[in-house]
């Protein structure tokens, strides 16, 4: 590989530009779902960012943690932040802040632009939050109630609302289960559960909002009736006139108490209409100054009514107002306040109707023109805004039953929102499955006798004329968009289809609500397909353990841990084949296994055993699994008549105190295009290129160390193992194997007992190249050989294994990456790029291997020799320049996984990133050497073409003259 | 803030915890500190130890119940990129000795040089038991590279083609002046034409190299030029 130095020189200062985004390929090549999660109809509402203007933004806290703000307008993310998990959500009413309670902590945020105000943490865990209505003397904002769990009991602390700082707490001596915290103007309400699981009462502590003193506690039973705190349907807010509601074990009778009044607890019936109630929901306006009014909501299975409930503040009564007739199907109800008004919206399959809550006249109805797709509405949130003495404006964000979230607007869809495509935990790549019709067609011509399949062919060819004038009159509008057209792999939205250069593909992504969506990487990940493969209930999380696609039928095999799995056809998302979970033995993983029958996937049950398999299903090669205590073993498959039976070929145990984190391999698809690496002077190293490479991550959380246990997993031999000390444990530590290199990445830190030497403190991420021999030139112990056995390696009985020749280099990065992959390719010609997920500043990066090369000079300059090789001078720190980032100006948040895909060309490899949000993009880690990208001009060639033409038709006559002329004159 | 680490939580109210607040001055790289993304967040991380601090409506990072030990401060941000610091906290012993009564300290920090390598201090001021102190923008992020396409602008600084168009204008344009020139003026520049036979022709064809190479200049060019140049004068 000798080059012209000049020509090196050439491409080295193209280098980086290979590695960046381009400014016209950013957002055209890449996509992005920005998602919240699903939202929670208690953490969602409108709410004035500034509270003299009338603009509103839709708030939410997810499922996921993400506190989002949402223009209702467009449906674009204003501004989002991760918190710790699920949570509570409360607008500050009259002020710019929205307060949310997640994990130990209460945190104020601006509601414009999403900055925090201040932020708060103890030792409890955060059960409610809300706002004192009442504005304290002398100061500005109101203030905040935020009930805590700590160690089993109820703390209550006001904090004040311009700092977060604490006024007083508020601890309940006895341990019950602190439920929610709720004001009217003049009292405090802790609301706990007393008792035990399966059966509790409802205790009610009020306490004087100035001190923080508990003035009275009463208790209501309800044993029989609550069972969790999930059985408690509301207990209103902020209102005038606070209630606590729950329904009788049957569904039909509602209990109901109004808040500091200790002897009222009135019972309210529901009414039947179709079959047993299911589902009971209370609707109930959260301003004070709102009317006492409360809607209920009743579903059966088929059909679904509401009961408008006035509250007598005086007496305390509540008496049953109107209600709102049966309709069938699904239905949502959502509440808003305007001033004192309460306003109802019910959003049904067929329309939208408001009412007040004063009397039944409905004020607004508009038909419900929205994408059936989207299933039936789960719940919402509404905005009813008042324009003229008798009319009124709806719009209402709504969660339906398919996981989108759509804004209804006066009854027609205005955006939509796939939420349910956040919280992904598994994705695979997927092609398009070819339509195979013409392949089958030209394969019967082969096999019949050459007369038949000539006659065939030529009807064929006639068939195919009708398709000639459609073909003819399309050409003109393909040349001219092919020519103006600036982006090369643009084609028709809709169609899914391969394209040429192997952009088009299918992902398939899983999440942890149990649904599974199709995604078209070529039309900017569109959804192509969603199906919900399993009712995961709440709290839980599906854990997908394998998705396995099979290419030659277009088939995805998706394998929970419950031992359930769904087979679904990629292109179309049906449903071939489904098993529940719970009917088959739990799964600890699943691997894509090689066996006579072809690949397929095999679960493994705990304990690393994959029990006994039909032979002529067993895998071909060894697995590796890890055991009941963590341990790494090796697993071989002997034939036994009929049965393959997994036999433990070795174990592996790190040394005591450490655990294993993680086991990694080389990539299934890993192919290599050269089996050395030329030094700068012309000899060659040879590669350590074996198939059975496993790279083993153990901790010491003790002793703060990591060990890498690089092994083979035919033998077990352990090849090669490094420690690092002073490695903080509970940040990440990730690795990645691929060719001949492995690569991890972790904190370490000084230590007392090497003050002396020079130590730092930072993320480091540690390359090491695998090598046959330490000699150039040199095969090593292995030499020539054809084969070698792992397990027998050299004709030496008990020989030490052929160890590889490692070359390790430590560099500092900037920040915590905390998944790290490997682009793939075709061929594994271009240069394979390690993408690394760095979760502090929401992105994903591109790092060339050029870059991460152990052998780059150390303490000199590199040599024109070495220099020719690509080698340039050791730096420790790798700085991540922003133009290497591929998600460039997106803040992708909660990545998890990055999956890469070759394309059909080699320079380009997909990529797919998943958690939270969702993002895709393309790279070409050695710039896009085989496709004439956008950086060509198809304009200004053909203008040069033409502008070539006219001169030489403007010359041409006057170069003739003037040889004529020359003649006759000199004549 | 949200604190990873659940055992030093637990045992917050027995250690001394310090309270910091760091913020963003306005400078020369980042005029507007205001227009930072509400992603931009501040992590304090040590061994097993990691705060991390959202940015505050007041553009500062505030960290509470900061236990002591010797951290490393990084600002992630979206749209620029901040310089490390090496932030001190120490337990304050009653009669504050050591540490010349700083219970919070800062530094520059550089990555890649040994920890205790430590750059320019930065003060740290407390005011009510919050420590202050500020950290700057080192630049913005910029992640794009403009592909450089093609101009028609850049292909005329090429000097090739300035002088392909110098020699189109005189073929082009010679015969043109020509046309219009003064019939008198023609008239003696065509004389003068037959005087100098083409001079232009070829003038290496005459070239005495070896009187070039000892240094004088032709006897015949003097020649020539004076007169013309006396020509000239006396016409004008």
């Amino acid at each position: 590989m000798r080059l012209p130095i000049n020509l090196l020189a050439l491409t080295l200062s193209i280098l980086p530009s290979t590695l960046a985004v381009f400014a016209d390929e950013a957002y055209s090549i890449d996509y992005h779902n920005e998602l919240l999660g699903l939202p929670q109809p208690h953490t969602t509402f409108f709410h004035r960012p500034q509270s003299e203007e009338k603009a509103t933004l839709l708030y939410t806290l997810s499922d996921l943690g993400v506190l989002g703000a949402v223009h209702p307008g467009t449906g674009k993310v204003v501004w989002r932040q991760l918190l710790d998990g699920e949570g509570y959500l409360r607008a500050v009413e009259g002020e710019g802040t929205v307060v949310s309670g997640t994990g130990k902590s209460v945190q104020a945020w601006d509601a414009m632009n999403g900055r925090e105000q201040w932020g708060n943490s103890f030792a409890g865990v955060v059960k409610d939050v809300e706002v004192m209505e009442t504005v304290a003397a002398g100061e500005g904002a109101k203030d905040i109630l935020a009930l805590f769990e700590e160690e089993g009991k109820a703390v209550l602390r006001r904090l004040k609302g311009a700092s977060g700082d604490v006024k007083w707490e508020y601890h309940d001596p006895t341990e019950d289960l602190p439920l929610q915290v709720s004001t009217n103007v003049k009292d405090v309400f802790v609301v706990s559960l007393h008792g035990a699981r399966g059966g509790y009462n409802i205790k009610v502590s009020t306490l004087d909002p100035l001190t923080g003193k508990k003035v009275n506690e009463y208790t209501l039973t309800a044993k029989a009736d609550v069972h969790a705190p999930e059985d408690v349907l509301l207990v209103g807010a902020n209102s005038a006139a606070p209630i606590i509601a729950w329904a009788d074990k049957t569904i039909k009778n509602l209990k109901v108490n109004l808040l500091g009044k200790s002897g009222s607890l009135q019972t309210l019936p529901l009414k039947e209409s179709d079959g047993d109630i299911v589902k009971v929901t209370i609707h109930a306006p959260e301003l004070v100054q709102s009317l006492p009014h409360f809607l209920v909501h009743t579903h059966s299975a088929v059909s679904n009514r509401a009961d408008v409930y006035h509250i007598d503040l005086a007496s305390g009564n509540i008496n049953k107002e109107y209600e709102l007739p049966k309709l069938a199907g699904k239905g949502a109800v959502s509440t808003s306040s305007q001033d004192a008004n309460v306003y109802f919206t019910r959003t049904t399959q067929d329309e939208v109707l408001i009412v007040s809550s004063a009397s039944h006249g409905i004020l607004g109805r508009w038909p419900v023109k929205v994408d059936k797709q989207h299933g039936s509405f789960v719940h919402g949130v509404a905005e009813v805004v008042k324009k003229g003495a008798d009319s009124y404006a709806v719009r209402s964000a709504i969660l339906t039953s398919e996981e989108d979230w759509v804004m209804v607007r006066n009854g027609a869809e205005a955006w939509t929102r796939v939420e349910g495509l956040s919280g992904a935990v598994a994705a695979e790549w997927a092609e398009i499955p070819e339509s195979e019709s013409l392949a089958k067609t030209l394969e019967a011509e082969a096999h019949s006798n050459p007369l038949s399949a000539y006659i065939h062919r030529c009807k064929r060819h006639i068939n195919d004329l009708q398709y000639l004038p459609g073909y003819i009159q399309e050409l003109p509008f393909r040349i001219l968009s092919s020519v103006l057209s600036s982006d090369v792999t643009s084609h028709k939205p809709g169609a899914l289809v391969r394209d040429n250069f192997g952009f088009n593909k299918l992902v398939i992504v899983a999440t942890q609500r149990g649904r599974v969506y199709g995604l078209d990487s070529g039309s900017q990940g569109a959804v192509v397909w969603t199906l919900k493969a399993f009712d995961i209930p709440a709290g839980k999380q599906w854990d997908v353990k394998g998705i396995w696609v099979d290419s030659s039928t277009g088939v995805a095999t998706i394998r929970g841990a419950d031992g359930e799995y769904v087979l679904v056809q990629t292109l179309t998302g049906k449903v071939n084949e489904k098993m529940e979970p719970g009917n088959w033995p739990q799964v600890q993983s699943a691997a894509v296994v090689d066996s006579p029958s072809g690949p397929w996937i095999l679960p493994i049950g705990l304990n690393g055993n994959p029990g006994d398999i039909p032979s002529e299903w067993a895998p071909k090669d060894n697995l590796v699994v890890q055991g009941k205590d963590g341990e790494v073993k090796g697993l071989k498959f002997a034939v036994q008549g009929s049965l393959a039976v997994p036999i433990t070929a070795w174990t592996f145990q790190p040394a005591t105190g450490q655990k294993i984190v993680n086991v990694i391999s080389r990539p299934a698809h890993d192919p290599v295009a050269s089996i050395g690496r030329v030094l700068p002077d012309r000899t060659v190293m040879y590669k350590y290129l074996s198939p059975n490479l496993v790279l083993v991550t153990a901790v010491s959380d003790s002793a703060a160390t990591a060990t890498f246990y690089l092994l083979d997993s035919v033998s077990g031999a352990v090849l090669y193992s490094t420690t690092h000390e002073g490695v903080d444990t509970t940040q990440p530590i990730t690795s990645a194997i691929s060719e001949n290199w492995f690569v991890y990445s972790l904190w370490s830190d000084i230590l007392p007992t090497t003050s002396g030497l020079p130590a730092s403190k930072g993320y480091q991420i540690v390359v090491s190249e695998l090598y046959e021999s330490d000699v150039p030139n040199d095969r090593g112990p292995l030499g020539a050989n054809v084969n070698s056995s792992s397990l027998e390696p050299s004709d030496v009985a008990n020989a030490e294994p052929a160890l590889p020749h490692v070359i390790s280099q430590t560099y500092l990065v900037p920040e915590s990456i905390s998944h790290m992959s490997v682009t793939q390719t075709g061929q594994g010609i271009t240069v394979r790029q390690l993408l690394c997920t760095l979760t502090s500043s929401d992105s994903i990066i591109g790092i060339p291997r050029t870059i991460l090369n152990p052998s780059r000079p150390v303490g000199r300059d590199p040599t024109p020799a070495e220099a020719e090789e690509g080698l340039f001078r050791y730096q420790p720190v790798i700085e991540f320049d922003p133009k290497m980032i591929l998600t460039h100006k997106r803040e992708v948040i909660g990545v998890k996984d990055v999956i890469a895909t070759p394309a059909l060309l080699e320079s380009t490899s997909l990529v797919f990133a998943y958690g939270i949000d969702v993002f895709g993009t393309r790279v070409a880690p050695s710039a896009a050497f085989d496709i004439l990208g956008k950086s060509f001009n198809k304009m200004s060639l053909v203008a040069t073409v033409a502008a070539l033409g006219v001169g030489v038709a403007v010359l041409g006559p006057m170069v003739r003259k003037k040889q004529i002329n020359g003649r006759w004159q000199t004549a | 803030m949200h604190v990873s680490n659940f055992v030093t939580l637990i045992s917050l109210p027995l250690v001394l915890a310090s309270h910091l607040r760091v913020s963003i001055p306005s400078s020369q790289q980042l005029q507007h500190p205001n227009t930072l993304p509400a992603s931009t967040h501040a992590t304090l991380t040590t061994l097993s130890n990691t705060y991390s601090a959202p940015l505050r409506s007041d553009i500062t990072f505030d960290f509470r119940n900061v236990t002591s030990g010797s951290y490393l401060l990084d600002v992630h941000c979206h749209t620029h990129a901040f310089a490390p610091l090496r932030v001190d906290v120490h337990e304050i012993t009653p009669d504050g000795v050591g540490f010349d009564g700083q219970e919070v300290q800062v530094w520059g920090t550089f990555r890649g040089n040994e920890w205790s390598n430590k750059g320019e201090v930065v003060q740290a001021q407390n005011e009510d038991g919050i420590w202050s102190f500020d950290v700057r923008a080192q630049a913005g992020k910029d992640y794009f590279i403009e592909r450089t396409g093609f101009s028609p602008l850049s292909l005329l600084k090429n000097p090739m083609i300035l002088i392909a168009g110098v020699s189109m204008l005189i073929v082009f344009g010679m015969p043109y002046i020509m046309d219009n020139m003064d019939p008198d003026l023609k008239a003696e520049f065509e004389e003068r034409q037959k005087v100098q036979p083409n001079p232009a022709a070829n003038p290496l064809q005459n070239f005495d190299a070896a009187a070039w190479l000892a240094g004088s200049t032709s006897k015949e060019s003097k020649r020539t030029d004076v007169p013309s140049n006396a020509e000239r004068g006396i016409t004008r």
